[in-house]
């Protein structure tokens, strides 16, 4: 094999070994971004593209991680400008009031109980009700299990702004958790499948029993 | 968030260190995350462990912390469907190799540039589609120069380009180019650096041009600096001189006292490469750029 051709093969390889193995984690995260799976897979399959063409970019193998999510990313923001798709936020004032009156009762051990019993489709559509920044370094560190220096990395951010965005997307999220429940129940919605609603048009449930008490 | 309680409770506490008090909760509430995810320093976590145990607010909030991030560290990844792994497969065969890979050092392999070596390796890598990739880095016709029909002070990217890169090259670059990642992702347009032999990034940021986002890469050629701005397709294409220069499919030429300007669209932006040279001389980098654009778009 002459030099070009193994050099060829060889990106081809380290392709292979960097960047496929992520792509359940990349089109979960995709998905959690986008209205349709096709999409969330065109934005997958688009990055990894940019990933082949920037691979030499890559001089830290132990980094790929975060450097195709930071990839992915562009590639969302890309295509949600061009779409010009806009997320259906709730109000962050009803969400931190309801994170208030949450914290302010004494309803954390039901709060605990309430979170685990949390459908996927409940924690999506929950997600999807916060801005962007937030939802997405939450999801970086509790979903991904990335750490914040790293968060800061694909993000473009400094640590502390990391920091203070984590903090306050979780108590954005059990604000959604809890308001979502709260109208659920004042609605009289007995069924998850009853209320349909969220970011990036997550079709997710909120609803149900088990609400704050 | 006022909701706290004193450390004793039923004690009488001075308003002083009961404000002090509130300042600190303030803070600290904004590090609970961190720390409940074992992120802060030993000093910080000390701090916030002090606080806990007084303020019955916060240790509620950090029970919120700790129970929302175990259930969604229970989020399962979602199993990527073996028909996307086969496109995106399929989808890198099909993408040139970027020229690096296909062009080797020199020193390395000189001996390759051999007409009877290269013949059979062009062959090859023509018969496998890579081609395109050896005209990137060599790009044998260089795109056509059309000149601005308008002085280039009149149309307004062009006058707020060459005023930022007035303003630039009198000082300091403010970036470095480990950060062209972060600038990626702060663009809401795709940003591809030249990759010319005997052009080096520097330095890449954000900018502004007019009220609109931009992004400026430095770039050290030779003994000169270069900028390239990178703007909105609808920035770019908003001037009529501008659209009509480029709508042969060539390089807008332009010049303003010392600096020569080129311009060409790109897949979905628009970019200006400016430097203290006649715009015939940006010619071989524009043209670089605008072949390796069409070869990445799979265009002809």
């Amino acid at each position: 094999m002459n030099p070009i051709s193994a050099s060829i093969s060889d990106r081809h390889a380290r392709f292979d070994a960097l960047v496929l193995p992520h792509l359940d984690r990349l089109l979960a995260f995709a998905a959690r971004r986008t209205n349709m799976r096709a999409d969330a897979e065109d934005a997958v399959q688009e990055a990894c593209g940019r990933a082949w063409l920037g691979l030499d970019e890559l001089r830290d193998p132990t980094k790929v991680r975060a450097w195709l999510y930071r990839i992915l990313r562009g590639v969302l923001s890309e295509s949600e400008e061009r779409s010009a798709r806009r997320r259906q936020l709730v109000s962050i004032t009803r969400l931190e009031e309801a994170h208030d009156e949450l914290v302010s009762s004494d309803t954390d051990m039901v709060f605990e109980e309430v979170a685990a019993r949390l459908t996927g489709e409940e924690v999506r559509a929950a997600l999807g009700q916060l801005p962007d920044d937030f939802a997405t370094v939450v999801e970086l560190h509790d979903i991904d299990g990335f750490k914040y220096h790293e968060i800061a990395e694909i993000v473009g951010v400094p640590i502390g702004t990391v920091m203070s965005r984590i903090s306050r997307g979780r108590r954005l999220l059990a604000g959604a958790v809890v308001a979502s429940r709260t109208s659920s129940k004042e609605l009289g919605f007995s069924s998850s499948q009853e209320r349909r609603g969220g970011r990036r048009g997550g079709s997710g449930t909120t609803g149900g029993g088990g609400g704050i008490r | 968030m006022t909701d706290w309680t004193p450390l004793a409770p039923g004690s009488s506490e001075d308003p002083a260190e009961r404000a002090a008090r509130e300042n600190q909760h303030q803070v600290l509430i904004d590090l609970l995350g961190a720390y409940a995810d074992g992120e802060l320093p030993p000093e910080t976590t000390s701090q916030i462990d002090a606080h806990l145990v007084g303020c019955v607010r916060c240790r509620r909030e950090l029970a919120v912390h700790r129970a929302m991030r175990r259930r969604l560290g229970f989020e399962p990844p979602v199993a990527a469907p073996p028909a996307l792994r086969d496109r995106i497969v399929a989808a890198i065969a099909a993408t040139p190799v970027p020229a690096q890979v296909t062009a080797p050092a020199r020193s390395r392999f000189a001996g390759l540039w051999h007409p009877m070596v290269l013949g059979p390796i062009v062959a090859v890598l023509v018969a496998t589609g890579l081609g395109a990739a050896l005209l990137v880095r060599q790009p044998a016709v260089p795109a056509t120069l059309s000149p601005l029909a308008a002085p280039a002070g009149t149309i307004p990217l062009l006058q707020d380009a060459l005023s930022d890169y007035r303003r630039v090259v009198a000082g300091d670059l403010p970036g470095r180019a480990r950060d062209l990642d972060a600038v990626r992702s702060a663009a809401p347009f795709p940003i591809e650096p030249l990759r010319v032999p005997s052009v080096r990034l520097l330095a890449a940021w954000t900018t502004e041009l007019g009220q609109d986002p931009a992004v400026v890469l430095a770039y050290r050629w030779d003994d000169r600096i270069v900028l390239q701005y990178v703007v909105s397709e609808q920035r770019f294409f908003q001037h009529p001189a501008l659209r009509q220069a480029v709508a042969g499919g060539g390089l807008l030429a332009a010049h303003d006292g010392e600096q020569g300007i080129v311009a060409w669209p790109t897949s979905s932006a628009g970019a200006l490469l400016i430097a203290d040279v006649p715009p015939e001389r940006l010619r071989p980098l524009a043209t670089a750029a605008l072949l390796a654009g069409k070869v990445a778009r799979g265009a002809p």
